[in-house]
């Protein structure tokens, strides 16, 4: 087992290399530079500032100053703010992102489940369309039309909530639910295909037979087993509702990273969209690999012996 | 079933606690505005006023700053020589008189005595030397220092450059309060230039002090204007402006505090307008027909200038000066500002704006005086456009046209290309829409055929919008090269500087060559449209620098 | 007394068996394959038929509906800007909203206030103006309220005109513009999922076929395309190629198939080790015919089926693109676009927003419905 973890940080290790090489060679590629009046400036006066900033090295110098920096933690200086690292930057806004993320893989999940539990139960009832439709409904609708239309209608309209901005817990609201929609209609839709599966089982129909309730059926015997492979869904959905949504960031002005990585890209602040780019990765990666091992921990009938999973 | 039925039970329960804990929730904050409201009437006595920022201030240094937001905060926290009134005058600040020599070529400014910064040190000639030697030193990184002040002091390029030492530079302190400037050539506006935030003093053992850190946050920032920034870091979403008692004027300054926030999105702007969270906010054009019947509904006009700049080198058609002159007369402005603008902008049919300068002698509005020169005109278009395909031998032409990615801007750019195919038969455009940095990286790299592009003024002249079109200057970017406009411009900004009357009048000539050649073609003149509560008082809104003027504002009452 | 009467059974009750077919054996229900019953059980649910129709209308829609009228997709006039959906016949039924006429609530201290703001607002037109006042109003701050309703076409002088959903900033046809958008956004995502089906099953085929050092290498690839963020390699693409339809496809495409590929080498992974392959291997059976006779028809019902889910994905990213300002060159539309520029004129001009949102809602919904039909298929535990 320790083994099996070893090598599996090795490989996070060599993918993130790899990202980090490639995504630097590509910000290479595009254009831009961090003036902000070039329109104004004469060649030798941009010169002056490029040697500044250590862009006048050769690439491959760059390079190496880049990936020595990335070791020790350091990844550069913003354009868009002077003198400010960004990794000031990612902490600053990784904030209000995790915290509505979490809140909504919370909100999400929980009631996906129900939705899904309560579907399996009534399967084929009125109830059963109902939390179906609600969950292509959540799945289907794109999340800027239905930001919009939870904005329109519970703030501009009735003005219950606070139409956008960031403080206190009920700026948290509206955002919270435009983000929870999908998580909740996938883990409802997950859900409820498990239970079926689970539920016409050969144990359950053991343990029908012995006698036990029907609510110890469903909680005990059903629930537990069909949750299994939601771990894997909830994982990469985790990752990106903590590392906020552009969209839903813009709609209702949260100085979230999403956020802050759609401005970086339209100002071409290339150190800060590297930087948020390796931590995406690096997020992505590691919840990968926790939600391999967790899985062997829960579910015994996975062993991760052979490793080729 | 019966189980069943218990499992609905208590799901319902659960149920039912999630929608009571979020009506819950709803009722808390529909308690909340109330509140808010209340106080905001308190605030009104208190003044305060809550304001949005439609982005983060990405510098507070002013050797580094670049940007509208820069110049904001530094032009409401510091106090240059001059500060622009109401009329976009420049009204004394640390200097309280100038004088300027026979040969226009020395400035000798004399300082007030009673002017402190925050931590007590008083402001001096030393300190206004220290700044401008940082602007113009290569190792600063400063993009505006040598733009604002190359050509215009003494040895400042030179100094850029590397080739002059730095006490070479043209700024002396005579004494503590005694400011001696050498100018390159003489500049009549220059001390309307003292009043951009490049030009502002710094505090030497302070800024050493705070070495890299310095300007980005509240605790690495030194203030002698009217406010002081609270609560800032360079990455704020939210910060205050407060009254800085130390200022030599204070007992001038009213307002207390000016909270800001950033919102980006105009529609999440007039929301909280609307919920009374903020005083100000910035209409876009689709928003206008909503808001222009709405009794806070204001239009302040501005001197920027949008034009399409036409790429002579890319492309042979556009080298065509009869095909220049059929695109620059081919799109109909008004329909385009009324209908798609509609938020007071006006027609553009020349380069320098309307109420922007006046000719020196008459008083007459340079725009006036100089007329229309590309008015809207389908007919002569199509003439031009038809003398230009039979010079050029061919009966199509296929254009790029380069325009920004923001809501209006697409919209216009739709437009515009539809106008342009639809008045010159033949002529088919592609449109590009691209991010503003990207579109400036194009720009340098002359890499379009034509280019929506816009120009705002840095200081009160002229020369600020013509010196653009020199040839090889470094806006112009389209390969446009006239000796006889190149000559009148060097004229006016060296033998002729000390005569304003005559400057004026090649001014008014270079225009003329300009829309003769038809190097761009002019499409209107900006202006914002605002939703403003009464209560604010006494704002300025500057030409250029810093957009806002807080110094002399107040709160009245909201009614 | 019954077990007696058991063994007194008279003889002549008993009587030879005539020999027939033995029906033990016999399978009562006609012999399916497991397409038939596919086939079967996707006929039989009902959502997923209604949803089938639904988009086969829609697709012919797109193809059609510009045609049934004269407008085109780039026809501007400025005059006729922002007007109101239009219908002939349905006009007549207001509430339903397609009787041409813009309308709102205008308040003031007294009722002559408000008026004079609804006029002013409807380009002082006062003649089409109709206000109805909600209430007179005490004299106080904004107390009084009318309800104006303006009757666009007509102000315009354009009584025989008729725009059925309204047009937009520029004056153009809602209606065309719809439809020519959906065409653009059904092409992309049907392109795209067809190119993210040929490369993930070929990607993920292989990679779960030869397992081991191959599988190794194409998973590591896999990881690291999935780490770096689509948006950036998304913007990459946009500035190298000419941005337009193909763009987004290559940039949908490029991140896309992994999805695909990861689906696909798991359930090879899961075949291959059934014994029927076992079996063929065994028999020397070369492995392009174990590739294509055994492995690809059992997994063809989920590359199907995910398929179903990626043509509603890639509708979708393309309207996020066209959102965030990166997506389809105008004056082309795509549903995105449309949404985008509608959400801009939400508040006053609802129609704009309205129909291309509803449309692409409808478009999504269906796809996974038949989506969740195909699943449903071609489980066998599903078939009746």
């Amino acid at each position: 087992m320790t083994r099996y973890i070893l090598r599996r940080l090795w490989y996070m290790f060599i993918t993130l290399f790899i990202i980090a090489t490639v995504s630097f060679f590509l910000m290479k590629m595009l254009p831009g530079s961090p003036l902000n009046a070039e329109d104004k400036l004469s060649e030798s006066q941009k010169q002056i500032v490029l040697e500044k900033y250590g862009l006048n090295d050769p690439v491959p110098v760059q390079y190496a100053k880049y990936m020595g920096g990335l070791v020790k933690g350091d990844l550069g200086i913003s354009f868009a703010f002077d003198n400010t690292p960004v990794t000031d930057i990612l902490v600053d806004r990784i904030g209000p992102s995790a915290l509505l993320g979490f809140q909504a893989l919370v909100v999400g999940t929980l009631l996906g489940i129900l939705l899904g539990l309560t579907a399996s139960i009534f399967r084929n009832g009125p109830l059963d369309y109902t939390s179906t439709t609600i969950a292509v409904l959540g799945t289907s609708i794109p999340s800027f039309v239905f930001a919009g239309l939870l904005q329109y209608v519970f703030a501009v309209k009735l003005g219950l909530l606070p139409v956008a901005l960031w403080g206190e817990f009920k700026h948290t609201i509206l955002p919270t639910i435009a983000l929870a929609i999908h998580p909740m209609a996938t883990a409802a839709r997950f859900t409820r295909t498990e239970m079926v599966e689970v539920l016409h089982s050969n144990y359950i129909t053991t343990a029908r037979a012995k006698g036990v309730t029907e609510s110890g059926i469903i909680w005990k015997h059903g629930l537990r087993n069909a949750l299994i492979p939601l771990v894997t869904v909830i994982g990469p959905m985790a990752v990106s509702l903590m590392t906020g949504s552009m969209v839903i960031e813009q709609i209702f002005a949260i100085p979230g990273i999403g956020e802050q990585f759609v401005t970086s890209v339209m100002v071409n602040d290339y150190p800060t969209i590297m930087g948020t780019t390796l931590m995406f990765a690096f997020l992505f990666v590691a919840i990968i690999l926790v939600i391999d091992l967790l899985y062997g921990l829960i579910d015994p009938r996975i062993r991760l012996a052979g490793g080729s999973k | 079933m019966k189980r069943k039925f218990a499992w609905l039970l208590s799901l319902g329960l659960v149920l039912s606690m999630f929608l009571a804990a979020c009506s819950g929730g709803g009722d808390d904050t529909s308690d909340k505005p109330a509140d808010e409201g209340s106080d905001q009437a308190a605030e009104g006595g208190e003044q305060v006023l809550n304001l949005i920022n439609g982005d983060t201030i990405p510098s507070m240094d002013p050797s580094l700053a670049t940007d509208e937001y820069g110049f904001q905060f530094l032009g409401a926290t510091m106090e240059g020589l001059y500060r622009l009134d109401e009329n976009a005058q420049p009204v004394e600040g640390i200097a309280v008189d100038h004088k300027v020599s026979e040969d226009g070529l020395t400035w000798t400014f004399e300082l007030r005595e009673d002017a402190k910064w925050e931590n007590g040190d008083p402001v001096t000639a030393n300190d206004f030397v220290y700044a401008w030697q940082r602007a113009v030193n290569p190792d600063t990184g400063s993009e505006y220092g040598p733009y604002m002040m190359g050509g215009v002091i003494k040895n400042a390029t030179a100094v850029n450059e590397g080739k002059a030492e730095l006490d070479e530079l043209g700024v002396k302190a005579e004494d503590d309060y005694t400011l001696v400037v050498e100018l390159e050539h003489p500049t009549p506006y220059f001390h309307s230039l003292t009043t951009f935030g490049t030009f502002l003093p710094l505090n030497q053992k302070f800024v050493e002090e705070q070495g890299d850190k310095f300007a980005t946050s509240t605790e690495t920032l030194l203030s002698n204007g009217p406010f002081k920034l609270d609560n800032w870091t360079s990455t704020s979403n939210e910060w205050d402006l407060v009254k800085n008692d130390t200022y030599w004027d204070a007992d001038t300054v009213k307002v207390e505090k000016l909270h800001h926030q950033v919102v980006k999105d105009p529609k999440t702007a007039v929301a909280l307008y609307e919920e009374g969270t903020v005083d100000r906010a910035g209409l876009s054009s689709d928003l206008v027909d909503q808001y222009s019947t709405h009794e806070d509904y204001a239009v302040t006009p501005e001197t920027s200038v949008f034009y399409l700049k036409l790429n002579q080198t890319r492309n042979e058609a556009l080298a065509n000066v009869n095909i220049r002159k059929a695109i620059s007369l081919a799109f109909d402005k008004q329909a385009l500002v009324d209908e798609i603008l509609n938020n007071g902008s006006i027609v553009a049919n020349g380069l320098v704006p309307k109420d922007f300068v006046t000719i020196p002698g008459t008083e007459d509005d340079f725009r006036d005086v100089s007329g229309d020169l590309a008015a809207y005109n389908a007919e002569e278009a199509k003439k031009f456009w038809e003398k230009g395909l039979e010079e050029l031998g061919t009966d199509s032409v296929e254009l790029e046209f380069l325009g920004g990615d923001t809501e209006t801007s697409k919209v216009m750019n739709e437009y515009l290309a539809n106008q342009l195919q639809t008045n010159l038969p033949g002529l088919k455009v592609t449109l590009k829409q691209v991010p503003f940095e990207q579109r400036l990286d194009l720009d340098t790299n002359m890499d379009y055929d034509m280019q929506f592009a816009g120009w705002g003024p840095d200081y009160l002249d002229p020369y600020t919008f013509l010196s653009l079109w020199i040839t090889d200057g470094g806006n112009n970017k389209m390969g446009y090269s006239n000796a006889k406009y190149d000559e009148l411009l060097n004229e006016a900004a060296t033998t002729l500087a000390q005569d304003n009357e005559a400057r004026y009048q090649n001014f008014l000539e270079a225009e003329k060559i300009l829309f003769e050649d038809a190097a761009i073609a002019p499409v209107y003149q900006s202006a914002m449209a605002q939703l403003v509560s009464p209560k604010i008082q006494g704002v300025y809104v500057n030409p250029f620098g810093a957009t806002y003027e807080y110094k002399w504002a107040s709160v009245g009452s909201a009614e | 007394m019954d077990n007696k009467n058991q063994n007194n059974i008279p003889k002549e009750l008993f009587k030879p068996l005539v020999r027939k077919e033995d029906t033990s054996e016999k399978i009562s229900s006609p012999s399916r394959t497991f397409w038939q019953d596919a086939r079967r059980t996707l006929f039989s649910n009902k959502m997923a038929m209604f949803s089938i129709f639904i988009l086969v209308a829609i697709i012919l829609l797109s193809i059609f509906a510009p045609m049934f009228n004269e407008y085109g997709n780039d026809d501007q006039d400025l005059s006729r800007a922002k007007l109101p959906p239009r219908v002939p016949v349905l006009e007549n039924v207001s509430w339903l909203g397609f009787d041409g006429t813009l309308s709102g609530k205008y308040t003031g201290n007294n009722v002559e206030a408000a008026t004079a703001k609804a006029i002013a607002r409807y380009d002082n037109n006062e003649d089409f103006i109709d206000i109805k006042v909600v209430s007179e109003g005490d004299g106080s701050r904004n107390s009084a309220e009318v309800k104006a309703t303006y009757h666009i076409y007509d102000a315009k002088g354009l009584e025989d005109t008729y725009f059925w959903i309204g047009t937009d900033t520029l004056g153009r046809d809602q209606w065309t513009r719809l439809w020519l958008g959906t065409r653009v956004s059904l092409i992309i995502a049907f392109v795209a999922a067809a190119i993210d089906l040929l490369i993930g099953v070929s990607y993920g085929g292989i990679s779960g076929f030869y397992g081991g050092r191959v599988d190794n290498i194409l998973q590591r690839i896999v990881e690291v395309l999935v780490g770096i963020p689509n948006l950036v390699i998304i913007l990459l693409m946009m500035l190298v190629l000419q941005p337009g339809i193909v763009s987004i496809v290559i940039a949908l495409t490029i991140t896309g198939w992994t999805g695909m590929a990861r689906i696909v080498r798991g359930e090879i992974l899961k075949v291959k080790s059934q014994e029927f392959v076992l079996a063929a291997r065994t028999l020397g059976t070369p492995n392009g015919t174990i590739i294509r006779k055994h492995l690809i028809p059992n997994i063809s019902g989920i590359i199907i089926i995910n398929t179903m889910f990626t043509i509603p994905g890639a509708i979708f990213f393309e309207a996020f693109l066209s959102f965030i300002g990166l997506g389809i060159v105008p004056p082309d539309a795509s549903l995105g676009s449309l949404i985008d520029i509608g959400f801009d004129n939400m508040s006053l001009y609802p129609y704009m927003l309205v129909f291309p949102a509803i449309l692409i809602s409808v478009i999504m919904i269906a796809f996974n419905i038949v989506g969740d039909g195909l699943r449903d298929a071609f489980d066998p535990k599903m078939h009746k």
